[in-house]
């Protein structure tokens, strides 16, 4: 079974439920149950979405404008500085260019690492489910408990530094945490340690759905093997690939647990994300209408790039699911 | 038994022991009154022993003679009140007793309306811990009580010093520079500092601001959250000279201050660094960092001074830890502040050297050691103690000046960012 | 670059690759794995053997760690905490959520794209950027340190993925099998709940487990609602652990090992279905 493409599926078919032909009662009726059972059906779910992801945008689009406190009632309108506010602030900017080395970081090592290590571990092995389970499971630890592994791990003199000394490595040990120009590789390594498995697993049933007789006459053709991986597979993967990096890309925006845990965004700001930027300034300092601008400015990035994304990127995949037809 | 039954067990167990802690964790009610006995919650900073157990026994004995209250005791690391205690004065449970430094921060708490106006509840007995409970008034109405002065200082290795050839601590800031070189030279990390947590960072701004600028003008420009005045640049100015001096540890903008022996407390405790400039409760941080007796082997003097300076050279930066009440149960809160206050208790912690300056009078006298006595004499006859600038102004202004002295000491900023940064937090 | 020489050779014949492929294997279960047995043997270590040899075996073997958590019930509350919240956000999302996947896959009605457009734009950004006015909200509504002000942001935030998930499944399902349990005289909802749901387990597992996960590992929310100790969950129990006895490295190992033996059991448990229905947890 083709799992990823079922998420993704273009064409929804919609169940007979048209009302019966005989008499205008009849149909009046139908309507009426049929307007009570999409009530509720529907109304539940909506109720708690409107409640908990729309409204607190609305209410945090009017907190923005305010200096506040977050205790007593807002008094003091202040417009958009707050937005000027932050984004002139050399610290969030800072805090953006570090989500976005995250992101192309991802893009750069993350992807190609992935779908090599798929495509290596795609052949005949034993024990693979076994692999797969074990690759897998930093993926399933909270990003808090990841972090606190690897708090343990960095320590100046810790398993990591004894581990480099031992092999003869010492020369490469670094304050992992604690060096500035450092600690931002040292949070993508410790990502990719937990989303490599991810990556792979990903992609591992993407190549599944790569028909075996495709390559095979690619082959008889005369393709080498990296021409048929570059033109055949590859594309194949198309979907997946694009699925990959959405998910990737939303999650290295809103980068927050590993990052609080591991160094709050230190030292000296030179690993602040903007989730960190917002929680430090929006519930530390009291600034509640400071950080609702923040949040605004933070859901704008994701919402912007999720709407290009999935127009221009995913259009071929997902025509049902933003901005095509359904029947 | 093959892998289906296996997964079947394993799901089962997990259900189970999973229901049950959930059966457990609903039965979870809140403190409050029930059938006659209060509840109160206690949030306090001493993870560590020995205040931990200072605390503990203090609370267990005030619940023997007053059965009707139960006191549960949270120990949270110092570095998370920053983000719990906002949170949760923004709730509807906040804890009833809490860890507070007073001054401005205090008065960012207030805004809140949850701590409780304590000026009457302590009316009869709150002179008893002197002047110090000053920073804990916010325009005349008592919010909280002390119980320990602070002063900050250099705490330094004895032995060390020793090793280097150095005779006698520094008392200006160019025998400072020299000691610092000496050190290097000797292979000793002259200064650890904990730049992870940005305060240790701003004492060396505050320091430097007590020396070069007057006591009106130092005390004017924090309650006007307004550092212009030249002297405050001229602080910035001496703290970047001396960050270019390279008187620290490695990697000292990611060391914690207290967080484990690879803090900068912990350096100095095992020795792998001669001086930290702290406040008198790092003694027994220090202490709790290693297994060596730390008593011989730790000195202390006072910031130096330094040429030129309008403030007087006995001043000191300092503060002082306390608790605060909320609403709820301000009237136990009291009751048991008023136990804590003791001379039993407050002797217990001078005696634990966790506190150097008591607010009692009469708990001095429990001093032994030679080296805090001299700190404590040396708070009596300071001119006068300036308050942490980031207590001393309200959080987020408090906050911003943490972090840009923090910059300064990651090489980002001028002598002017620190007052900038003010301005702009204001 | 690795993947140009190796895989031009892969095509060449099985036998060449077989041996990269096996190191290939050996080398990401090495780096995967080692971190995860650091932290599960150094909880049998005193915290002296930690400091003298980070990397070494445990010698002797100390139980004490493992044994206090255990005997202390602060861990099995978290526990307990995490299975409450994470339950009820499961059960709320998946139930409302396949009930709106229900209406959206099989009934016609006007604004019905709307609807799932409108679901789909929760899916564009996670709990994280929306949490502070969640904040203020659960506040104004009463619901901090409770365990409901967690589990309905939580399954608020969890039906996009529910809902994308479900629907085509839902949408894929004959309407013979609808027409013919209709004409047996059950109604559309009979037939959503005695015969769609039961069809749906596949799916309807997946999205469990997705929605379970996502919950079970959340910090940031549980961080912000919670005061009081007693009702942390497990990831903040195990963060507030490491901070308050930072000194004492064996016991926080301990604890963690401790605290991803629920998720590994979990994983073990629900593994095929995780793997299965993908794309639903973002990163974080």
């Amino acid at each position: 079974m083709s799992t990823t493409t079922a998420v993704v599926t273009p064409d929804v078919t919609t169940a007979a439920g048209s009302p019966s032909p005989q008499g205008t009662t009849r149909r009046r009726r139908s309507t009426l149950r049929k307007k009570l059972e999409l009530a509720l059906l529907l109304g539940p779910a909506t109720v708690l979405f409107v409640a908990f992801v729309f409204f607190p945008l609305v209410a945090a689009s009017y907190y923005s404008l305010f200096d506040w406190n977050g205790f007593g009632p807002l008094t003091d309108f202040v417009g958009l500085d707050n937005y000027t506010k932050a984004l002139g602030d050399p610290l969030f900017q800072g805090a953006i260019g570090h989500n976005l080395f995250i992101v192309i970081a991802s893009l750069v090592v993350q992807l190609p690492l992935s779908i090599a290590l798929a495509l290596l571990l795609n052949g005949k092995i034993r024990g693979r489910t076994g692999l797969r389970l074990l690759v897998f499971t930093p993926y399933v630890l909270s990003e808090a408990v990841t972090a606190v592994i690897w708090l343990s791990l960095l320590q100046p003199h810790g398993v990591v530094d004894g581990l480099l000394e031992g092999v003869g490595l010492g020369g490469l040990v670094q304050l992992w945490l604690a060096d500035q120009n450092v600690v931002m590789f040292t949070l993508f390594a410790v990502i990719t340690w937990k989303y490599i498995g991810f990556g792979i697993i990903l992609f591992l049933a993407g190549l599944q759905g790569v028909p075996e007789e495709l390559r095979e006459a690619a082959s008889i053709d005369g393709a080498s093997g990296w021409q048929t991986t570059r033109l055949i597979v590859l594309p194949l993967l198309g979907p997946t690939i694009r699925i990959w990096v959405f998910l990737s890309i939303i999650g290295s925006l809103q980068l927050f647990d590993l990052v609080w845990i591991m160094t709050l965004g230190g030292p000296a700001g030179s690993s602040t994300t903007m989730a960190t930027y917002l929680i430090d300034r929006g519930f530390r300092r009291y600034e509640f209408g400071f950080g609702s601008a923040v949040a605004i400015i933070l859901f704008v990035i994701c919402f912007v790039f999720a709407l290009f994304y999935q127009r221009f990127a995913l259009r071929r995949d997902t025509q049902g699911a933003l901005t095509g037809r359904v029947e | 038994m093959n892998t289906r039954s296996i997964r079947k067990f394993v799901a089962v167990s997990a259900v189970a022991v999973m229901s049950v802690g959930a059966l457990s964790a609903c039965s979870n009610g809140d403190g409050g009154s029930a059938d006659g006995v209060t509840n109160l919650t206690f949030w306090h900073n001493g993870t560590a022993e020995p205040i931990l157990g200072i605390w503990q026994d203090a609370v267990d004995e005030y619940e023997k003679a007053n059965p009707d209250i139960t006191i549960d005791v949270v120990p949270i690391q110092n570095e998370d009140f920053a983000t719990k205690i906002p949170l949760a004065l923004s709730s509807d449970n906040p804890p009833d007793i809490y860890f507070n430094q007073g001054g401005g921060l205090l008065a960012t708490q207030v805004q809140s309306g949850q701590v409780a106006d304590i000026t009457e509840l302590t009316s009869g007995w709150l002179d008893e811990l002197g002047a110090a409970s000053g920073n804990w008034a916010v325009d005349g109405v008592q919010y909280g009580v002390p119980y320990a002065s602070q002063v900050v200082g250099f705490w330094y290795r004895t032995d060390l010093f020793a090793q280097a050839g150095i005779d006698a601590p520094p008392t200006t800031l160019d025998e400072l520079n020299d000691t610092v070189e000496t050190l290097k030279a000797a292979g000793i990390a002259p200064i650890a500092v904990g730049g992870k947590d940005r305060w240790p960072d701003a004492f060396y701004y505050n320091t430097f601001a007590v020396r070069e600028c007057g006591e009106d003008v130092l005390k004017k420009g924090l309650a006007d959250a307004d550092l212009s005045d030249d002297c405050f640049t001229r602080a910035g100015q001496a703290v970047i000279d001396f960050i270019a001096t390279e008187p620290f540890q490695d990697g000292f903008n990611g060391t914690p201050a207290q967080q484990g022996a690879g803090s900068s407390a912990g350096l100095v405790a095992n020795g792998q660094a001669a001086m930290e400039l702290q406040g008198t409760w790092d003694k027994s941080v220090m202490q709790g960092l290693t297994d060596t007796d730390l008593d011989p082997l730790l000195g202390w003097f006072p910031f130096p001074s330094v040429e030129g300076g309008k403030g007087d050279a006995s001043a000191t930066l300092g503060g002082g830890d306390g608790f605060s009440c909320t609403q709820e149960h301000a009237k136990e809160c009291v009751d048991f502040l008023e136990f804590l206050s003791n001379d039993d208790i407050q002797t217990k912690l001078v005696e634990s050297q966790v506190v150097a300056i008591p607010v009692k009078a009469a708990a001095s006298s429990a001093i032994t050691d030679p080296v805090v006595k001299s700190i404590y004499d040396f708070n009596s006859e300071a001119a006068y103690v300036q308050t942490y600038f980031d207590i001393a102004l309200p959080t987020g202004v408090g906050s911003a000046l943490n972090d840009a002295v923090a910059n300064l000491f990651a090489g980002q900023g001028t002598a002017e960012s620190v007052a900038e940064a003010v301005k702009a937090a204001k | 670059m690795m993947s140009t020489t190796t895989i031009t050779k892969a095509r060449a014949g099985f036998t060449a690759m077989t041996p990269v492929r096996y190191l290939a294997a050996l080398l990401i279960v090495g780096v995967t794995v080692a971190p995860l047995l650091f932290v599960i043997l150094g909880g049998f270590r005193t915290n002296a053997q930690i400091n003298s040899d980070p990397a070494g075996l445990p010698s002797p073997w100390v139980f004490t760690n493992y044994a206090n958590i255990l005997a202390n019930d602060a861990f099995w509350r978290f526990l307990g905490n995490s299975a409450l919240v994470s339950i009820s956000s499961t059960v709320l999302a998946v139930g409302l959520g396949s009930m709106a996947a229900f209406a959206l896959s099989r009934y016609r009605f006007r604004g019905r794209e709307a609807f799932y457009s409108m679901f789909t734009i929760g899916l564009l950004f996670p709990l994280g950027v929306a949490i502070l006015p969640v904040y203020l909200l659960l506040r104004q509504l009463h619901l901090l340190e409770s365990w409901v002000g967690v589990a309905l942001p939580q399954a608020a935030f969890a039906l996009p993925v529910t809902i994308i998930i479900l629907r085509p499944f839902m949408a894929a399902i004959p309407t013979e099998i609808e027409d013919a349990a209709v004409m047996d005289g059950a109604t559309r909802l009979g037939f959503f709940w005695r015969i769609l749901l039961p069809l749906s387990r596949p799916a309807l597992v997946t999205v469990s487990v997705l929605a379970f996960i996502t919950s079970w590992n959340g910090y940031l929310l549980p961080l912000l609602v919670f005061n009081d100790p007693a009702n942390f969950t497990l990831p903040l129990g195990v963060a507030t652990f490491q901070s308050q006895y930072s000194q004492d490295t064996a016991s926080i190992l301990a604890f963690t090992a401790l605290s991803i033996v629920p998720a590994l059991v979990f994983f073990i448990f629900a593994e095929r279905h995780i793997v299965g229905g993908l794309t639903g947890s973002v990163k974080g």
